[in-house]
């Protein structure tokens, strides 16, 4: 047991690919009640408008301390487009009848734009409704950035921060077949994606997951990324593919 | 029994509330998702109009060392011109040097652009005879040019109101009215300002219009930016400008948390702010969100001006900034619009 989860462990952080947030987005939340560790991770690329192609990888661990409480911890690093996040989050679940759970999360996000030497740290508070068939999640951000090459002859460095208004969160979510079903498709709509947390840009795709034995699951997503979706000229801005795996024991 | 006529019921539903949203103006419901390449196309023919006219499209020149100019956002024009009227006849009256509008300028109907072609049409006959001699049947001379050096047609004659377009501007293929009136959306124009007293007094500031009416500069304009096409640097890499300002309909920064206009994305909005820096720009003037919020970050000052449209401020108020500038004086001072659209009998 021991040799087999060093292998993958070893084998992850090759592909340099870790996270369990995507559990979040393809339904994977569903908690057996048995299991205390989790770690997943995955691949991703696509192209985008502002830095063209690019590539990274994201992951992340999750301890289960009693069958509601949960706190995780994770990263990524996007190669090309030169950013850097780091992230923990705690959750509280909540059942609801024998198929559905309301997750509540807090998270603190900090993402690091190298390419325009940008820090932006970010707290969410948000709660994911995962049923069945669907999954709904609708919450808030706190979402400041800092600009760390301040202009030498500038007066006062804090003039190079900025706090957003609260910016919403919300997400909807459906499958094709049941969430206990070993494979599941579905298709996603949000606003955030697992390191960002945009105002009104609306992202939106496909997911798939599948059990590869017990204790492992495959996922993937394919995700739209328009830009101007208020202002109802969605413009091509950003696609990309995530592929990743999830291991629990 | 009664669950087929459930699902018929709510099949129903579904299927009138997509046809009552497809049938709204105001609503392209598929514009939300689908990721259209317009933003491309635009630039891209923007550009080409833009090289193939730069000797009379992008230089302004000024022998008044203290000049101004004027910007609105967001007229959203549709029957009735009086507010953007207003901003013409403010212009002309207090000598401002040129007018901006930050976009949205009309309310995508084509009846609209009808109406705005004419307004501008009026306003340059105002505007001709202010600064311009008819000397004959068909050429005129600036008035201080008493030698008659340079002589214009009507139609050569440049009127200066510089747009950006907007995402109303746009949608319902309003670009092709819109590039049928003001040809190009991406551009800058170069203000030269001399001063006839003094031979050796030469400035250049520089305006930069940009197509954000997507939400996204899109690549073709992002990499023309990477490029440099707008640098305007010596061959020491030293800047050639004294100032410089940025006009974009889509806003950086939300005034408030229940905005429902999308602002630029993450990586682009970084990459602006950081671009910014990099024309060593004075002002940005933003439009799009219908609030006003001014701030100054990382030494460039930024001002989201709201609506001047009748429609969405019916009241008087300062919906117009003017930018005062010179050597030793740079300042904006709100303009008051008075127009107030007549109420029906």
């Amino acid at each position: 047991m021991r040799k087999n989860l060093t292998t993958l462990l070893t084998t992850l952080v090759l592909l340099g690919s870790l996270s369990a947030h995507a559990q979040v987005y393809s339904g994977y939340r569903q908690f057996d009640g048995e299991h205390k560790h989790e770690v997943s991770g995955f691949l991703s690329g696509g192209v985008n408008v502002v830095t063209g192609f690019f590539l990274g990888e994201a992951g992340t661990y999750t301890y289960h301390f009693t069958p509601r409480w949960s706190i995780s911890a994770g990263q990524q690093i996007q190669f090309f487009k030169r950013v850097y996040s780091v992230d923990v989050m705690g959750t509280y679940r909540i059942p609801i009848g024998k198929k559905s759970n309301v997750y509540i999360d807090g998270r603190i996000l900090f993402n690091r734009y190298q390419a325009w030497s940008v820090n932006e740290p970010i707290i969410n508070l948000s709660a994911l409704l995962e049923t069945n068939y669907i999954d709904l999640r609708w919450g808030w951000s706190y979402v400041s950035y800092l600009k760390t090459d301040v202009k030498e002859n500038y007066r006062a460095w804090t003039d190079a921060r900025y706090s957003e208004p609260l910016v919403m969160t919300f997400g909807f979510g459906i499958n094709i077949r049941p969430r206990s079903n070993p494979w599941n498709l579905g298709l996603f709509i949000r606003n955030y994606d697992q390191f960002y947390y945009e105002n009104w840009n609306i992202n939106w795709g496909l997911r798939f997951h599948a059990t590869l034995n017990p204790q492992m699951k495959i996922y993937s997503e394919f995700n739209v990324r328009p830009a101007g979706s208020l202002s109802q000229l969605a413009t091509r801005y950003e696609t990309s593919l995530k592929v990743g795996l999830r291991y629990v024991w | 029994m009664f669950g087929n006529m459930k699902k018929t019921f709510i099949l129903s539903l579904i299927i009138a509330a997509a046809a009552v949203i497809s049938a709204c103006d105001k609503i392209s419901p598929a514009g939300i998702l689908m990721a259209g390449t317009a933003v491309e196309d635009r630039v891209k023919m923007s550009y080409k109009f833009y090289k193939d006219n730069m000797d009379n499209y992008t230089v302004l020149i000024t022998d008044n060392k203290d000049y101004s100019f004027i910007v609105g956002a967001d007229s959203h024009l549709t029957t009735d011109p009086g507010r953007l009227d207003e901003m013409m006849a403010i212009g002309l009256e207090h000598n401002d040097l040129f007018y901006a509008h930050l976009g949205d300028l009309a309310d995508t109907k084509a009846e609209y652009y009808y109406t705005l072609d004419s307004l501008l049409k009026k306003a340059k006959e105002r505007y001709v005879p202010k600064y311009y001699n008819k000397i004959n049947d068909f050429e005129y001379v600036l008035k201080d040019d008493t030698e008659e050096l340079v002589k214009f047609t009507y139609d050569e004659i440049p009127f200066p109101f510089y747009p950006v377009v907007g995402n109303h501007d746009i949608t319902h293929n309003g670009w092709a009215l819109w590039s049928n009136i003001f040809h190009s959306s991406f551009y800058e124009i170069d203000v030269i300002v001399v001063d006839p007293n003094d031979d050796d007094y030469f400035k250049v500031d520089h305006l930069i219009f940009l197509d954000s009416a997507s939400g996204t500069l899109g690549k073709t304009q992002i990499d023309l930016i990477n490029q440099g096409v707008l640098d305007g640097k010596y061959s020491d890499g030293t800047s050639i400008y004294r100032y410089t300002f940025v006009f974009s309909h889509t806003n950086i920064f939300r005034p408030q948390f229940f905005e429902f206009a999308s602002t630029f994305t993450r990586e682009e909005t970084f990459f602006l702010l950081d671009q910014f820096e990099k024309w060593n720009v004075t002002g940005v003037f933003l439009g799009h969100v219908h609030t006003w919020d001014e701030r100054n970050f990382n030494g460039v000052h930024y001002i989201t001006m709201d609506s001047m449209c009748e429609k969405n401020n019916p009241e008087p108020g300062d919906y117009l900034v003017r930018v005062n500038v010179g050597d030793d004086n740079l300042s904006w001072d709100p303009v008051r619009l008075n127009y107030t659209p007549k109420k029906k009998k």
